[in-house]
């Protein structure tokens, strides 16, 4: 395996600009800290491997490890991932008095495993003056009030870090596909402790295109907005060319176009959409606003959600053929982009002793994923 | 009853050379001493304060040397006898004022007592005080052992009177702050009343205006009183020479580079070959005495420390004079023999002998010397210098470094001249980035703060000590908050002025003598400027860390006071504030999780570390109990326990 | 003129430790008790910026005549007082020379090197060993350790001028000691000092190492 250390997570992805802020390094040691959403070494350490290297869904992520562990099959590489069954579905009666965005399966999901004790605690996304900042939920009743898109990476699983520490032995995490594939990696024990214990029992992945650096973001949402408080953040599905801020003073539009230059390049080199290491992946549902497209992909997943169905937690229906369709070609051309985009930055299957690569797959499943998206 | 005064005359004392100075100064009768604390000057002032009472002096440490000589003028002008003391580059800091002081002149004594650091043992510069002598144009006088320490002093009194104007009196750290025997002078019992007379005509050295205009005609008095020591030098007791009649080669030294000379030249039998000549008054020099001692061979070495002050100004003469004494071979420093950097040694001197007589020394077998070197390497490691145990700057420095990274935009940290100058090293986490003069800290950040137009987007902050505050602090500061400059300063208050011996400065409730003054509150100087202050506890690291992020994204000047006493104070030797524990079981060590925070990155001299068990340990000896240590470890394996 | 004589003139002695052992007080003790024997005493120190856990030097100069260099020149010495175990081959190295007398101090104080792992002090075994191996003759004394049981481990200085009168190469008797620290410390404290002196003597005597 090709784990490494600090020094070497510092050169291979923090000054390469592959660091999407994910947290996975972040409140293990001393070392590492994030703040306002980049994550920054504070000292370098000397041992010559380290969980931050280790977890790091950027650094020497290998498919066929993961994929193995997880589904007892090597790596496919297809456009969804491994899944049992893909529905539409939204929040049910239950959920009717909380506040949230689009469909609401998240939030419902999640509360349902809080309240029941599936999970003892909740890794979640808030938002505190323009930062999304993360937090470690206990309550069932306070997972509604951290619903609702951000766009920018926050160090969700610093808290899942901090509350190995804390105790917490059943945590839960809702994040996107670079979070999730740390966490996959943190499961397979990578230093191979003798202390390990997996403390994260649901995982709940968004889909995702690309999020923005927090830093860069920052001054541009200023300038939009000014002084006013930012409420929610959305963006439209294609053609639509616009990201919409809703704030106390009311709606604001930034195009697109000053949007995209402040993705960072870890984004541009990811395969993942639909978070192919989740239990269940949540993400819209083109066409109907108050709807999910739910992909559940575990059996811990599916239970969850049969049983937030009986208890009126959720409420599913099938996928029209259609929108699956249509998810499948933009992950496919996601995964596909990604890896043209990092094998051309050597970062992918690397030899040199001096270069780590981002992700390791074998070459014919490569050969396949960018074959078969040109069919398209 | 301080040492200083309980010897009587003809006793004889082991004094260091700057009690012998102060000695001198009470033996020549003065009546006030001013200067600012500077290694290896304090003690001057130190001893006189410890005296003040019982000698009826006043003796004050201003706020910064500019400021100290011309409260010593004052007394001057008033017909008193008044020191001024500082380090090197004290002088830089008053040499304005020294500059137009020299041309209106003086009335009451007034010497000048500059300290040198040759070597820069305790400084960041080794830079000289001599060439000010020349170049204001007054006279200079170096001791070369204690005796003239003291001696000098009441020469220097007598002249300066004589003459009407200042004279400098020269030391070095290695007279200044080494101990050797001295013989005491009567103390004189005189009534002195201060009168500054002022109406008379305005050339009038003693009863008109003091002035340094008209200037053309002060400036020709100035350099007829220095033709006037002059002559006084030619007969001076402190120009010595011993050796033949005809040496072969003539040393001409001076200050403590004469010891060593005389060391070298006794370490080779050279006695009968080797004459030395030792200046006591080296600006101007006496062209008679020179003239008969250059007559006497044609080799002459000139040993000094640092730069070639008395070499070049012996070769001038030695040009003057050529028609009457002939060409000489001169070796120094500027042809190689003698280094030009750092201090002198005598074993320096040796080797020029050596150089220059082709003789050999017989020193150490070389079988033993590279037996050393090779223990050595393996059995004395290096000590890095480091922030004492319990030292309030550690914890500044670790959360200032540790912020500036999270934010991430290259932040960096100007400095100033005090202990936490060690802030440059790992002791500090290396955050210092520029270090030069006291207050340059704050100034050379007021600059970067005015960047931004040219796309300058770096943090800039500076810091002070509640010494240099005051001391330099306060023009740059003013400036940034006029020119709207975005920084921010962290006053690093620990109640002293630390590095040179915890003096107290204008912050503290008390005087030099111990007297209960009134303290300028650093808070409301700042507030009253505009700008915005914040003070914190710098062992509270996770207040201080919020307050200095929220500052860091404030435009304007931010001020934030770290408030914390120094561990050297002589409140906080009384006792410890926690007893610190580490729990072995809990303690991470190397491993992935901490590798080693405390000890290895910490590196807080009060920690051991068992490598054998992958544990650190409290050292009790050393540790003084702030428990910063508790607040970083990972682990919780480091307790502290409040002491009842 | 002093009544005794010196074995060299002039004798050199090095009192070396850590910043903080008190290494200043012991050589203006030393220094101040020969001045009363009548003799002319240097003495030259490094203060200030190297006593933040710098090594640290006292040079003491003793002569029937005039005043010496503050430096001793290199392999010079010929006693040397060591108040840390390292300090001493550190100080060997340039002032040392077949026939210098050491008398050493078992307590290490680790430099931040070595506490933070970059460093390796060495065994005090080995350093007993080069010690005796660079000197004519080497005294140990645990000086620290039972200073730490009168009550004061600063005490360790004072017992270790002690030794360095117990062990005969100057004339330091313990009349000139008393006199002196009766100079230096409190006056409920000049027991203390004499009973640390007296046990550094004893030390000695009885061939402690």
């Amino acid at each position: 395996m090709h784990i490494f250390g600090s020094r070497e997570l510092v050169e291979a992805v923090l000054k390469k600009d592959l660091c999407t802020g994910c947290g996975a390094c972040v409140e293990l040691c001393p070392y590492f800290k994030s703040y306002k959403g980049k994550t920054a070494m504070l000292f370098p350490c000397t041992l010559s491997q380290g969980r931050c290297f280790a977890f790091c869904p950027k650094a020497e992520v290998d498919l066929d490890v993961l994929a193995n562990r997880f589904w007892k099959a090597p790596y496919e590489g297809t456009p969804l991932g491994k899944y049992r069954n893909v529905l539409a579905a939204r929040a049910g009666e239950k959920m009717e008095n909380a506040a949230f965005q689009t469909g609401g399966t998240v939030s419902a999901l999640m509360t349902l495993a809080l309240k029941d004790g599936i999970i003892d605690a909740a890794a979640l996304t808030d938002r505190n003056d323009m930062v999304a900042v993360p937090r470690l939920i206990t309550r069932a009743e306070d997972v509604s009030g951290c619903a609702g898109s951000k766009f920018m990476a926050a160090p969700t699983l610093s808290v899942i870090n901090r509350g190995v520490i804390q105790g917490y032995a059943r945590m839960g995490v809702v994040g996107t596909p670079c979070q999730l594939t740390a966490i996959a990696q943190m499961k397979t024990n990578p230093l191979n402790r003798q202390d390990f214990k997996d403390a994260v029992a649901l995982t709940v992945g968004l889909f995702c295109t690309w999020a923005v650096d927090t830093r860069k973001l920052l001054p541009l949402l200023t300038e939009c907005i000014g002084d006013a408080c930012i409420q929610g953040m959305d963006m439209p599905p294609p053609p639509s060319e616009i990201m919409v801020v809703d704030t106390d003073d009311g709606k604001v539009e930034i195009p697109l176009e000053r949007i995209r230059p402040l993705v960072p390049e870890g984004c541009h080199v990811c395969p993942d959409m639909t978070s192919e290491w989740a239990d269940v992946s949540v993400g819209v549902l083109e066409g109907e606003p108050d709807w999910n497209t739910l992909i559940i992909r575990t059996e811990a997943g599916d239970q969850l959600v049969k049983d937030a169905c009986n208890r009126g937690y959720l409420k599913t229906k099938p996928l029209p053929a259609e929108n699956l369709k249509h998810l499948c070609i933009a992950a496919a051309n996601k995964k596909k982009r990604a890896l043209i985009r990092a094998r051309d930055q050597g970062l992918l299957n690397t030899t040199a002793k001096d270069r780590h690569s981002v992700l390791r797959l074998r070459p014919e499943i490569l050969e396949t994923i960018i074959d078969t998206a040109r069919e398209e | 009853m301080s040492h200083l005064l309980e010897a009587k005359a003809g006793d004889r004392r082991l004094l260091m050379g700057n009690e012998a100075i102060a000695r001198g100064a009470l033996e020549a009768d003065i009546s006030v001493a001013a200067g600012y604390p500077g290694t290896p000057s304090s003690d001057i002032i130190e001893s006189l304060a410890r005296v003040a009472k019982e000698r009826h002096l006043y003796v004050e440490w201003s706020t910064n040397e500019k400021v100290a000589l011309e409260v010593a003028a004052a007394a001057s002008f008033a017909g008193l006898r008044s020191i001024c003391v500082m380090k090197q580059n004290g002088v830089n800091v008053a040499s304005d004022f020294l500059l137009h002081l020299a041309g209106s002149g003086t009335r009451g004594g007034l010497v000048l007592v500059p300290c040198d650091d040759p070597g820069a043992l305790s400084s960041a510069n080794e830079g000289e005080s001599r060439h000010f002598a020349r170049m204001l144009e007054i006279p200079l006088l170096e001791p070369g052992d204690f005796q003239e320490a003291k001696d000098m002093i009441k020469w220097a009194f007598e002249l300066s009177e004589e003459i009407l104007n200042v004279v400098m009196v020269r030391s070095v750290t290695r007279l200044s702050h080494a101990s050797g025997s001295v013989v005491f002078d009567s103390l004189p019992e005189t009534d002195k009343t201060a009168v500054f007379r002022f109406d008379g005509p305005y050339l009038d050295p003693m009863k008109g205006p003091v002035l340094s205009l008209p200037v053309t005609i002060m400036h020709t008095r100035q350099q007829e009183k220095l033709k006037q020591a002059v002559a006084k030098f030619e007969e001076s007791p402190f120009n010595t020479y011993i050796g033949p009649e005809t040496p072969e080669l003539l040393i001409i030294s001076s200050s403590v580079c004469h010891l060593y000379s005389k060391e070298a030249i006794h370490i080779l039998g050279l006695t009968d070959r080797v004459g030395l000549l030792k200046m006591g008054t080296t600006w101007p020099l006496p062209p008679k005495l020179m003239e008969n001692y250059l007559g006497l061979t044609d080799n002459i070495l000139i040993v000094e420390e640092v730069i070639p002050f008395l070499e070049e100004n012996v070769k001038i003469l030695a040009v003057e004079l050529a028609p009457q004494i002939g060409i000489k071979k001169f070796f120094g420093k500027k042809d190689g023999t003698i280094p030009t950097v750092g201090e002198m040694n005598p074993d320096l001197v040796v080797t020029a002998l050596c150089k220059i007589l082709a003789v050999e020394n017989d020193g150490v077998p070389e079988i033993y010397t590279r037996r050393a070197q090779e223990l050595f390497s393996a059995g004395a490691p290096q000590r890095e210098m480091t922030f004492c145990a319990g030292c309030p700057h550690r914890a500044s420095f670790w959360s200032i470094h540790n912020v500036l990274q999270m934010d991430n935009r290259q932040g960096f940290v100007c400095g100033d001249i005090g202990c936490y100058s060690l802030a440059m090293l790992p002791t500090g986490f290396s955050t210092l980035k520029t270090l030069h003069s006291m207050g340059s800290g704050a100034g050379i950040a007021s600059g970067f703060g005015k960047l931004g137009p040219f796309g300058f987007n770096q943090p800039a902050l500076a810091v002070c000590g509640d010494s240099t505050f005051f001391h330099a602090v306060l023009p740059a500061l003013i400036n940034a908050v006029h020119h709207r400059s975005d920084i921010t300063l962290v006053v690093l208050d620990n109640s002293g002025t630390a590095m040179t011996g915890f003096q107290p400065h204008p912050g503290l409730p008390v005087d030099a003598a111990g007297n209960s003054v009134p303290a300028i509150d650093v808070i409301r100087v700042c507030q009253s400027m505009g700008a915005i202050v914040r003070i914190c506890d710098p062992f509270d690291l996770e207040q201080t860390q919020q307050t200095l992020f929220k500052l860091l994204e404030r435009k304007g000047v931010n001020v934030l006071i770290l408030k914390q006493i120094c561990t050297l104070s002589p409140e906080k030797k009384a006792g410890k504030n926690f007893e610190m524990t580490v729990d072995e079981a809990t303690c991470i060590g190397e491993n992935c999780g901490c590798n080693q925070l405390c000890t290895r990155v910490f590196k807080c001299p009060g920690l051991i570390w068992d490598k054998q068990e992958n544990v650190s340990r409290i050292d009790e000896v050393i540790c003084t109990g702030c428990g910063v240590c508790a607040s970083i470890c990972p682990s919780g394996a480091i307790k502290n326990k409040e002491v009842a | 003129m002093p009544d005794v004589r010196l074995n060299n003139d002039p004798y050199n002695v090095i009192i070396t430790g850590v910043g903080g052992q008190g290494n200043v007080m012991a050589s203006r003790v030393v220094g101040g008790m020969l001045s009363r024997k009548g003799f002319n005493v240097t003495i030259g120190e490094t203060f200030g910026a190297s006593q933040r856990g710098g090594s640290v030097m006292s040079h003491l100069r003793i002569s029937a005549g005039s005043c010496w260099s503050p430096q001793i020149p290199k392999g010079k010495s010929h006693l040397i007082i060591s108040l840390e175990p390292t300090e001493a081959i550190r100080v060997l190295k340039d002032y040392g020379n077949p026939k210098v007398a050491v008398i050493c101090n078992t307590r290490s104080v680790h430099s931040i090197g070595v506490i933070s792992g970059d460093q390796v002090y060495p065994d005090l075994k080995d350093i007993k060993a080069w010690v005796s191996e660079l000197s004519q003759s080497a005294w140990f004394i645990d000086a620290t350790d039972r200073a730490l049981k009168m009550g004061n481990p600063i005490l360790g200085n004072i017992m270790m001028i002690g030794a360095a009168a117990g062990i005969g190469l100057l004339p330091l008797d313990c009349n000139d000691f008393k006199s002196v620290i009766c100079g230096m410390v409190a006056p409920d404290k000049v027991a203390l000092n004499v009973s640390a002196y007296d046990l550094g003597r004893q030390m000695v005597n009885c061939g402690n190492d």
